[in-house]
């Protein structure tokens, strides 16, 4: 799991995105975890979702995170996806930008699972009820789960510096730009 | 420690001074009041709070900040612009820090911006912050008011790498026509306060240390962070937590020494209740960075805490 979310009954097709509130977890769901960030957040609601083909709901509930909106962000994304800066389309969330994962993750995320949509639910004992309702509510998804590796980050090549901009030691330098510390030969 | 070629600039906000080579200044710490669950805090949205407790809140911090000689700012937290004006009138009431105006909702940040100049503490006030998701209202709001001192965020939504925040606030990246310190400067802004971002630990928290180095060497602005945000998101440390508090307190706190190793200047390091622990440790880890640089042409100043505490 990624983030702040914890696995519960594997087999529920329900899990459950509380957003900024924190609720103790009802083990009947799938996943349990909120979602404060309207970004990296909503990235990660979507690589769990997405990593269990039984999950074919996700209750969005819970007080939304002030500022950033990460449910209604969640709820545009679902609907409309990004656009070609990865922006998600219609969010009115402060950074509403996926960066890390790709198109095509995003629209089985889209087909796999129907949002219920409750933001501002707080009453645990109706979120359960809805839990309940659910759990059993529908098969898995037709496709397999979908495994999203982390994006390897761009690495850049080892150079080989001669100087640099912040000073170690008399005659030791820092080139800031590629991190390298390196002895600066006098002439 | 090591020494930056380029020209560090010092800034100066109502008083404290901010900026500098490692080992010159005192790091400036900035503890947040009236967060979103401070136990203080009864209503948040009408700004109702414990007044004797925030105001014993604020005495520590500045204590704190008189005894080891870290400079000290009050970071206040909002959700709407009725608590905000009441926290401003409050804090400047009881300290004569300098403070943070923090608030996730623009419309809550201009109508601040507006207020502060209107009742002369603009200068007192730096703003948090100027980011990717400024839009024309705000820059306007912005460039109307007196305010002069601003967090500029590094954070770059579609790429986080060091490379991607950098260029955000030189060029605009690939996501603006034009870059977050040109921005700044055409609202008005001289106090730049440059915040690399925390992003949650596995999604590059550490790029921050890189970038408050690189920044500083290209620019010579302070960088500072909020870096205490970096593990509160870590599940394994939360589920640690329930084992025992102090674990998390630990790491909480020990991450301010970890932005000053890397050439932080200022931070943001939480709860005001910190204060506490946040300063010692922080004085600490100045006066080490001082000794590490006394051969590196760099003066701490007569209130840092090496000519204080040791």
């Amino acid at each position: 799991m990624k983030g702040d979310c914890i696995a519960g009954n594997n087999d529920s097709c329900i899990a459950v995105i509380t957003l900024a509130s924190s609720f103790e977890p009802y083990e009947e769901a799938a996943m349990w975890g909120s979602c404060k960030t309207e970004n990296l957040g909503a990235e990660k609601i979507i690589i769990n979702t997405v990593s269990n083909s039984n999950i074919r709901y996700l209750l969005i509930c819970g007080n939304e995170s002030r500022g950033h909106l990460a449910g209604r962000t969640l709820i545009a994304l679902h609907k409309n996806g990004i656009d070609e800066d990865g922006r998600i389309i219609g969010s009115d969330g402060a950074i509403p930008f996926i960066e890390n994962i790709s198109r095509d993750v995003i629209e089985r995320f889209q087909n796999q699972v129907r949002l219920i949509e409750h933001i501002g639910l707080v009453d645990i004992d109706e979120i359960r009820r809805i839990v309940d309702e659910y759990k059993e509510k529908e098969g898995p998804y037709h496709e397999a789960a979908f495994v999203v590796e982390s994006a390897k980050k761009k690495s850049r090549p080892v150079m080989d510096v001669t100087s640099g901009d912040i000073m170690v030691s008399g005659n030791v330098m820092l080139d800031s730009t590629s991190g390298i510390v390196c002895e600066v030969k006098s002439n | 420690m090591f020494r930056f070629q380029k020209e560090q600039e010092i800034v100066n906000i109502a008083g404290v001074k901010i900026g500098g080579q490692p080992g010159e200044l005192a790091t400036v710490l900035a503890g947040t009041i009236f967060y979103e669950g401070h136990s203080i805090v009864e209503d948040a949205d009408a700004g109702i709070f414990d007044r004797k407790e925030a105001e014993a809140l604020v005495n520590m911090q500045d204590s704190m900040s008189d005894e080891t000689g870290n400079p000290s700012i009050v970071h206040i937290f909002a959700n709407t612009f009725e608590s905000m004006q009441k926290y401003i009138d409050f804090v400047t009431s009881v300290s004569d820090s300098p403070f943070i105006i923090d608030s996730p909702q623009p419309a809550v940040r201009m109508a601040c911006a507006e207020y502060v100049t209107d009742i002369g503490l603009a200068d007192k006030t730096i703003y948090n912050s100027i980011n990717m998701s400024i839009t024309d209202d705000e820059f306007a709001s912005l460039a109307n008011s007196d305010i002069d001192s601003s967090i500029i965020l590094g954070f770059n939504a579609m790429d986080s790498s060091l490379d991607g925040r950098m260029a955000l606030l030189e060029n605009g990246g690939k996501l603006m026509d034009r870059g977050l310190l040109d921005i700044a400067e055409e609202c008005g802004i001289k106090n730049i306060l440059i915040d690399p971002s925390i992003t949650p630990m596995g999604d590059g928290a550490g790029i921050a240390l890189r970038m408050t180095m690189t920044a500083k060497a290209k620019w010579g602005y302070p960088v500072g962070s909020g870096i205490h945000n970096a593990p509160s998101s870590w599940s394994w440390l939360k589920a640690k937590k329930k084992e025992d508090p102090l674990v998390y307190k630990m790491c909480d706190i020990g991450t301010v020494s970890m932005q000053q190793l890397a050439g932080g200047d200022f931070v943001l390091y939480g709860p005001i209740e910190n204060a506490r622990y946040t300063f010692p440790l922080a004085a600490m880890a100045d006066i080490m960075i001082a000794e590490a640089s006394s051969d590196l042409d760099i003066e701490p100043s007569s209130s840092h805490p090496l000519n204080l505490l040791v």
